[in-house]
């Protein structure tokens, strides 16, 4: 069998509902086991303290993309079927800076505050009514950025194609990048008095 | 034992699979398949033998008749040809750019041609790169072209084939064709006009909306 | 870290290594492309809520604005019944599961010793005001454009990526005080 499973027809909608919530529950579940359930935990990333956030966030990522890769190298998944998120640059890049900014003033991202929501944390669940206005006031005011939000589009590209590299050597590239910070992390922690958080007793 | 790989953390052991896994991957080869296929081709000749790669005329203008959208009708002649007469709801497709053509891979496919020579070598591309559900319209447009548009009833004919003529008149008139009760057996072959292409309303406004799946985040 | 004792370890266990969490999510995610074709995500869920609300409570303004009527322009179905939803319903259950299982599940506020929980609180809710607006324009969030994106190198994933992280650095100084 192929993969992307669902492309090939294997299982239909409703099925993939219950996939979702089953990729979901585990997605949640590993998300807390490492702590990003801590609205403390996620915020000492950007004042050095604990860089959990970045070992985990590259570690999933390295992780994803050599599986993707290899099984596509050996043919056993299709990756032109596999979604990629159409680039609008400039509108991405101002909302990454909004999100950066949201993630210290709230200490959470949308993910990360509903495992906090649901381990109990008020400050997480009042951080989700924050997103769910955020989202209402985007949404209310969306004829006047809509201009801005469908800016410079640049299809569905990746890095590969962008820069005009082999997929293969991008990978190689991460993967050096991910432990070189993983490796400054660790020195940076130390240095800096290994105030790694925890969970409060 | 002395295993030099043991002694290390299980961080630096993690480090150094992945930095493995990275270094081959340098020379492991492009992810993406482009054009390049893989033929079984005793599966592809056992298909065609139990010839349940192709759709009839009668079965294809029952399903336009039921209003069925979970096919995509592919006719594969050109532009010109094309705009004379098409089978309602068929996309236009030249073979050279049916790699290329978005296609889903859970849902029927239904090749036409004027006859049946461009269907079948489609037939083939399609089924090589993967797709299960390629089937060719038996007979291709001359086939349609003759039992639906133009059904004829024949001299002597059967009770049965005179109630299947009936049923082929309706079939025929919805495409806008003209059933043949004409009893000399002549051949009025080339002075028939093909119809227009006023469809049936119905045709295609509910398919667009159906298919817009979203997938972002 | 191991205790090797046989007493009753009392109090919320420690966090996992941050590797392994890593490599528990990245094989999540990759479950996900191999199965679905499609990586994870979380505030789209959000976005199908509010649109959903929205058209409750004034039906035609929701359908008049572009940005809600795209998802509810499949009139078959509730919008409710999308693929993020369900995923992010199993996010709360995954999270409460391993929140239970590791002794973590307790009413409080995650905050500095110099602010107050309101002020933490005021604070959430800005935070995620802020985040919602920017998680609109990038569309998507941490969870589907960095990581999602990020695993097979899409161009503005890593862009949005790098400016999360740029935005995040920038500003923690003014807001130490929380968290500090």
């Amino acid at each position: 069998m192929n993969a992307p499973f669902y492309k090939y027809g294997l299982f239909g909608d409703d099925i993939s509902l219950v996939v979702a919530f089953v990729i979901g529950i585990g997605f949640g579940f590993f998300l807390e086991r490492g702590g990003f359930g801590n609205g403390r935990k996620l915020a000492a990333q950007f004042y050095f303290n604990d860089l959990t956030v970045f070992k985990v966030m590259f570690t999933a990522i390295i992780t994803a993309m050599i599986g993707i890769y290899y099984l596509s190298v050996i043919g056993w998944m299709d990756l032109s079927l596999v979604y990629l998120n159409p680039t609008y640059i400039v509108p991405q890049t101002i909302g990454g800076l909004l999100l950066g900014f949201g993630f210290v003033i709230g200490g959470y991202c949308p993910g990360t505050s509903c495992v906090s929501a649901a381990t109990g944390k008020i400050d997480g669940m009042v951080y989700l009514l924050g997103i769910v206005a955020g989202i209402f006031i985007f949404g209310e005011i969306f004829p006047f950025v809509s201009n801005f939000y469908n800016s410079t589009p640049m299809g569905q590209i990746t890095l590969s194609q962008l820069f005009d590299i082999p997929y293969g050597i991008l990978v190689f590239a991460v993967v050096l990048m991910a432990i070189g910070g993983f490796a400054a992390a660790q020195w940076a922690e130390k240095k800096l008095g290994n105030k790694i958080v925890g969970p409060e007793l | 034992m002395n295993n030099p790989f043991s002694k290390l953390s299980m961080n630096k052991k993690l480090a150094l699979v992945a930095f493995t896994l990275g270094l081959v991957a340098v020379f492991a080869g492009n992810p993406y398949r482009g054009n390049s296929v893989t033929l079984d081709t005793k599966e592809l000749a056992l298909i065609v033998d139990k010839t349940v790669d192709h759709v009839s005329p009668e079965e294809l203008a029952d399903w336009i008749i039921q209003g069925k959208a979970d096919f995509k009708l592919l006719d594969l002649r050109t532009e010109k040809e094309f705009n004379e007469y098409h089978i309602p709801n068929a996309d236009l497709v030249p073979l050279a750019e049916l790699s290329e053509y978005p296609l889903l891979r859970n849902e029927k496919i239904i090749l036409y041609s004027e006859g049946g020579i461009h269907s079948a070598q489609a037939w083939l591309l399609l089924r090589a790169k993967g797709y299960k559900a390629v089937y060719m319209l038996f007979g291709g447009l001359e086939e349609w072209t003759d039992k639906i548009l133009f059904p004829k009833l024949p001299q002597n004919a059967t009770p049965e084939q005179a109630a299947s003529f009936e049923k082929m008149k309706e079939v025929s008139k919805y495409f806008g064709g003209s059933p043949q009760t004409d009893t000399s057996g002549q051949e009025v072959a080339s002075t028939k006009p093909m119809p227009k292409l006023e469809m049936p309303a119905q045709a295609k406004p509910d398919a667009a909306p159906k298919k817009k799946k979203k997938e972002g985040c | 870290m191991s205790s090797t004792s046989s007493e009753i370890q009392h109090g919320p266990k420690p966090y996992w290594n941050p590797y392994l969490s890593g490599i528990g999510l990245g094989l999540v995610l990759l479950l996900s492309y191999i199965i679905m074709g499609r990586g994870l995500g979380a505030s789209g869920a959000f976005s199908s809520l509010v649109a959903t609300g929205v058209s409750t409570i004034a039906p035609e303004h929701a359908k008049a604005n572009e940005f809600y009527n795209e998802y509810l322009a499949d009139t078959t179905k509730s919008p409710l019944k999308d693929w993020l939803v369900f995923e992010v319903l199993g996010v709360f259950v995954g999270g409460f599961i391993s929140g239970a299982l590791a002794g973590r599940i307790k009413k409080t506020v995650e905050k500095g010793p110099r602010i107050s929980v309101s002020g933490r609180l005021v604070y959430a809710f800005i935070g995620g005001t802020i985040m919602g607006f920017g998680a609109k324009l990038a569309r998507g969030c941490t969870s589907g454009q960095a990581l999602t994106g990020g695993a097979v190198l899409n161009v503005g994933s890593w862009a949005f990526m790098l400016a999360v992280f740029g935005g995040a650095y920038m500003i923690a100084y003014f807001f130490r005080r929380q968290w500090k």
